[in-house]
């Protein structure tokens, strides 16, 4: 009786978790043009739409925001994922390699320090980025928001790495310098290797983290710089809209391909 | 050069270029914005570095009557923030609980794959989560229109821009940091003690409080820390679900810098939660220190 009751709450529970993102989904299918809420008939128009192509329902167009807007969005997005990712993967691996494989008095120190950026409201740290770049004068600008958002994603790589630092066996690096191997050619050919899945989960994760960060690039964006959150923020704001159905569609593909490929070296790894 | 030398010169190598980009870009940032919360606002936005207590005064009541009124308002929406904070919390926990017992006692290939399931809808764009909940809290949303489908109301009920709709979005959002530290440590409970304390005689309800609970206690503390830090300071949560009407300490923040641009007394209400995270970690570390004895 309390297992049956147990297994309802659980599944209760995952749909709780998964039904609103379905909705989406399912309704970015839906051809009511006039209430959007109610269902009447499949269409792709939203995505049409989004693609710039012509749809049935002209109707629908007086909703159409700019498909150049979001296009250059979606490109200050990628642009500034990758940068930051590529960014904070190199440092957030340093710090692991040094705190993990040197001995020296101040690791446990950076060990607890490197918490600090992931537990900070993300609200403090938006504004007190914004705050410092006016105040030493630098222009707010896509360089702003890879500097603000690295100084998060650091810990986030660090963190993963650190755990696949932690796990690989070190006799295997001994070994390998044993065998006469330089420091040089165990780290090429041993370290690295085995820390791969580490770098390559740390570099995923913060590249969905950048991607998909609103409230610190809010902060430092500027004017000019509008990401996809930021684009989809505006677009809330001014009102609900069928489209944003399939564009939040398209970005859920989006993330779960990426997460599913991070997922899947991790599984792998373990086994 | 010797082994030592050398082996310094890789360390540093490896720590300086992260190190002092965090010094500069981490650091540098909160110090100035603690310097700016004593700071004056300058009558047209800017800032005059002439020190001030008044950013501090206007929140905690003491000040100047000239133009820097004190004004109960930020504390009341302070302890708003706080209380639903604290609810998000206590919902996310009833929540995640039972579902984090149920999944623990799976077959270890279920237990990855649900766990996987859990943690995936992280990985969904914030701003796509929260706006499925408006699809179904609006007055025309899914909600009401299976409420009055049913009967059970004639017309919509205002589901949207309450503090339920903040507390339910917020759970919503931040329900896989409740249950990953909660699934830690319930994974670990050593069924074997459950059993003896069921021989023994105790009740379902006794044993879970004296046995489970206790050893399960680490997972809550831990998950309820992580939930309420980032709900605490939320503001993107509280404006779209909670519109004007929920105003939240994050919301009042915003406002300060992009609209008021008042820096120096949005710099003194962030310094308000900041002291509070920092008062919760150190309450944490004791009791963390605490359980170790």
């Amino acid at each position: 009786m309390a297992r049956r009751f147990l297994t309802l709450y659980g599944l209760l529970f995952f749909v709780f978790i998964y039904a609103p993102i379905l909705l989406v989904v399912v309704y970015s299918f839906n051809a009511n043009t006039v209430n959007m809420m109610i269902w009447s008939g499949f269409t792709f128009d939203w995505y049409r739409q989004i693609f710039g192509m012509e749809t049935q329902v002209t109707e629908s167009a007086i909703y159409v925001d700019s498909t150049d807007q979001l296009y250059a969005a979606i490109r200050t997005s990628l642009t500034v994922a990758l940068s930051t990712s590529a960014f904070s993967t190199i440092c957030g691996t340093a710090l692991a390699l040094a705190v993990a494989r040197y001995r020296f008095r101040l690791a446990g120190f950076y060990r607890t320090l490197l918490m600090v950026p992931m537990i900070m409201p993300d609200i403090v740290l938006g504004i007190a980025l914004l705050i410092f770049f006016i105040t030493i004068g630098m222009n707010l600008s896509l360089m702003s928001i890879i500097i603000g958002q690295s100084t998060f994603l650091i810990s986030y790589v660090f963190v993963t790495v650190s755990a696949r630092l932690a796990e690989f066996d070190t006799s295997v690096e001994e070994a390998s310098a044993d065998l006469g191997a330089t420091p040089a050619q165990t780290f090429r050919k041993v370290t690295l290797p085995g820390i791969a899945p580490g770098i390559l989960g740390g570099w995923l994760l913060s590249f969905i983290i950048s991607m998909d960060d609103l409230v610190i690039t809010y902060f430092i964006a500027g004017t000019g710089n509008t990401t996809l959150p930021i684009h989809i923020w505006g677009m809330l704001r001014r009102g609900i809209k069928p489209e944003i159905n399939a564009i939040a569609t398209l970005m859920l593909l989006f993330t779960l391909v990426i997460a599913a490929i991070g997922l899947y070296f991790r599984s792998r790894r373990q086994k | 050069m010797s082994l030592a030398r050398r082996k310094f010169l890789q360390l540093l190598g490896l720590l300086g270029g992260p190190t002092l980009f965090l010094l500069v870009f981490f650091f540098g940032p909160l110090l100035i914005m603690v310097v700016y919360s004593f700071l004056t606002p300058g009558l047209y936005g800017g800032v005059d570095w002439i020190f001030s207590h008044l950013n501090y005064g206007r929140i905690l009541g003491w000040a100047d009557t000239r133009y820097e009124k004190f004004d109960p308002v930020f504390l009341s929406i302070f302890g708003r923030s706080l209380r639903l904070a604290a609810l998000t919390v206590i919902t996310s926990l009833l929540i995640s609980y039972p579902a984090a017992f149920w999944i623990s006692r799976m077959t270890p290939g279920r237990r990855d794959f649900a766990i996987f399931l859990v943690t995936l809808p992280f990985f969904v764009s914030l701003i796509v989560r929260l706006f499925a909940w408006v699809l179904i809290l609006r007055p025309t949303g899914f909600l009401n229109q299976g409420l009055m489908g049913v009967g059970l109301t004639a017309q919509p009920i205002e589901f949207l821009y309450t503090d339920f709709a903040v507390i339910l979005g917020m759970t919503y959002v931040f329900i896989p940091f409740m249950f990953l530290p909660l699934y830690g440590s319930i994974e670990k409970l050593d069924i074997a003690q459950i059993e003896a304390s069921a021989d023994l005689g105790a009740t379902r309800f006794q044993t879970f409080r004296k046995v489970v609970l206790p050893a399960t206690m680490p997972g809550i503390i831990g998950g309820a820390i992580i939930t309420f830090i980032p709900a605490l300071g939320n503001f993107i949560v509280p404006s779209v679900l909670g519109g004007a009407k929920v105003l939240m300490i994050g919301n009042l923040i915003e406002q300060q810098f992009l609209s008021a641009r008042n820096w120096p007394f949005g710099s003194a209400l962030a310094m308000l939660v900041m002291t509070a995270v920092l008062v919760l970690l150190v309450v944490q570390l004791r009791l963390a220190r605490h359980g170790e004895h």
